[in-house]
């Protein structure tokens, strides 16, 4: 089976609908840039934007990639590779496919009992159970921004909405945080804690010599540098420590 | 071209371009069971999936519904191709919050919605091409990645993420941070359980730091205004000192 799922079609089927997707990429960040430049924005300051999302986003992209990988024993790899790339994540897939597999039969999720009916019904769970945030874009996403006065000259920036998108995001950190906290003082487990004060010290550093020392290009990079220090003391710590 | 013009015709047009990617996209996504299911001989079991949605599926729905109404207003225009490449939370919101920042862009002007979309196709873009890659070099990535030395990196790389932006917004925000920072550390600490929900608790997290933002945006307003009606009570003071100098002087205090 797990031959059949690792097979060309398949590969041609995820890789279509994936070169699709990056393509759609491509269009909204050529049309964004362009526009960014015809409204007078800042060319360093676009390019520096795309720079910093860029680097920030190969760490994860590798922790996702990790997901690929842990999913293709089952799954073959073409259907976690699509999956991963586009709207899922992997503790989302990993649940519904699991919940898939236990309805078709399957005691697990594991390739030695896959069948080709249990496969195509666990892949279809996984693209419907979380297809909702798509289909709510298309029917709502430009109503809601009207009704926000988003990119209007009332939105002039600025106000009360500023504050509160900062705000939500501080509760956000606050939320992943806090979870740390309660994790390490019920299961004793330090690291992601140690993990958040490493990085948020190598942020410190990287913002003073961006902002006091004239190393303003390091900015674009202050996010992936910190995570690659935080995420070696949790290496460090481990090969030394436990 | 009027800037504002300009960008409404720019984010109609976004809109439009959207709206019909978003369905295709969505389309392929359902569909694709049914290709592979075809070539493979054996269609999905609709059954099994129904009894499986009800079981797993209206949890994330929920989930879905929330993080739609929540995280629009942050990613703008942005939202069509987030929601088609997911990874909401621990990519794309933070990366769309930093790229506003370097740019300095404020909440709801056309600059943000541009470079929320600007940074989320980017970062879209760079995880197909980073799977992309791993997916070609599978096999002699595979025993790198998975290597015993390697895997606490991994599995840290969201506490890595939140420890560089915790200490970007909360060094000018810790007035704002510091409850929802004690309240959610204090929830988690006597309920160890909730760890499992994280999403669901950055909703009454968000709430909190919200309203102790709302409250500070208050004080300073109220300020601002007191000071502003003392620099005008200053002001008239010192003009009627300066009526009995000369008509000149007096002109250009009023100034």
């Amino acid at each position: 089976m797990l031959a059949q799922l690792n097979s060309a079609p398949v590969y041609l089927i995820c890789g279509g609908i994936i070169a699709f997707v990056a393509a759609v990429c491509v269009v909204f960040m050529i049309r964004a840039y362009r526009a960014g430049i015809k409204i007078g924005m800042d060319k360093t300051l676009l390019k520096r934007a795309v720079v910093s999302s860029a680097t920030f986003s190969v760490l994860p992209s590798i922790g996702i990639l990790l997901g690929v990988i842990a999913l293709s024993g089952s799954l073959g790899t073409p259907w976690p590779w699509l999956r991963l790339s586009v709207v899922g994540a992997l503790y989302y897939e990993a649940q519904v496919a699991q919940a898939a597999a236990e309805q078709v039969g399957m005691s697990s999720l594991s390739a030695a009992e896959m069948t080709a009916s249990g496969f195509s019904t666990i892949a279809f769970l996984m693209s419907v159970c979380i297809m909702w945030g798509m289909v709510l874009s298309i029917f709502f996403n430009k109503r809601y921004l009207k009704k926000l006065g988003s990119g209007t000259k009332k939105a002039s920036g600025g106000g009360f909405a500023d504050t509160a998108m900062t705000a939500m995001f501080i509760g956000l950190v606050s939320t992943y945080i806090g979870s740390y906290i309660g994790n390490f003082t019920s299961s004793g487990n330090w690291i992601p804690l140690l993990v958040v004060v490493v990085s948020g010290f190598a942020m410190a550093i990287f913002i003073f010599l961006s902002e006091k020392k004239g190393y303003a290009w390091l900015e674009s990079f202050s996010i992936a540098g910190s995570m690659i220090f935080g995420m070696a003391s949790a290496v460090l710590v481990s090969i030394f420590i436990q | 071209m009027d800037k504002y013009n300009f960008f409404e015709k720019y984010n109609n047009r976004t809109h439009t371009i959207g709206k019909i990617t978003t369905s295709i996209a969505l389309i392929l996504f359902v569909t694709a069971p049914f290709m592979i299911g075809a070539y493979l001989g054996a269609m999905p079991d609709l059954k099994a999936a129904a009894k499986a949605f009800i079981s797993v599926g209206l949890v994330w729905t929920i989930s879905c519904v929330v993080e739609f109404f929540i995280y629009t207003p942050m990613l703008g225009t942005g939202g069509y191709i987030a929601f088609i490449t997911g990874n909401l939370l621990n990519m794309k919101i933070p990366c769309a919050v930093n790229a506003r920042d370097i740019v300095g862009a404020k909440t709801g002007t056309p600059e943000n919605e541009i470079v929320s979309t600007l940074s989320i196709a980017t970062s879209s873009l760079v995880t197909i091409l980073v799977l992309a890659i791993g997916v070609l070099l599978l096999a002699p990535l595979q025993p790198v990645l998975q290597s015993p030395v390697l895997t606490p990196a991994f599995e840290n790389v969201i506490p890595a993420l939140f420890g560089a932006m915790a200490y970007k917004y909360f060094r000018k925000n810790m007035k704002v941070a510091v409850f929802p920072l004690f309240t959610m550390s204090l929830l988690f600490i006597l309920v160890p359980s909730l760890t499992g929900s994280t999403s669901m608790m950055i909703i009454p997290s968000g709430a909190i730091a919200i309203g102790i933002a709302f409250l500070f945006y208050k004080k300073m307003n109220k300020n601002k205004k007191s000071d502003k009606k003392g620099n005008i009570a200053e002001n008239k003071t010192e003009s009627t000192e300066a009526i009995g100098t000369s008509t000149v002087e007096k002109t250009e205090v009023e100034k």
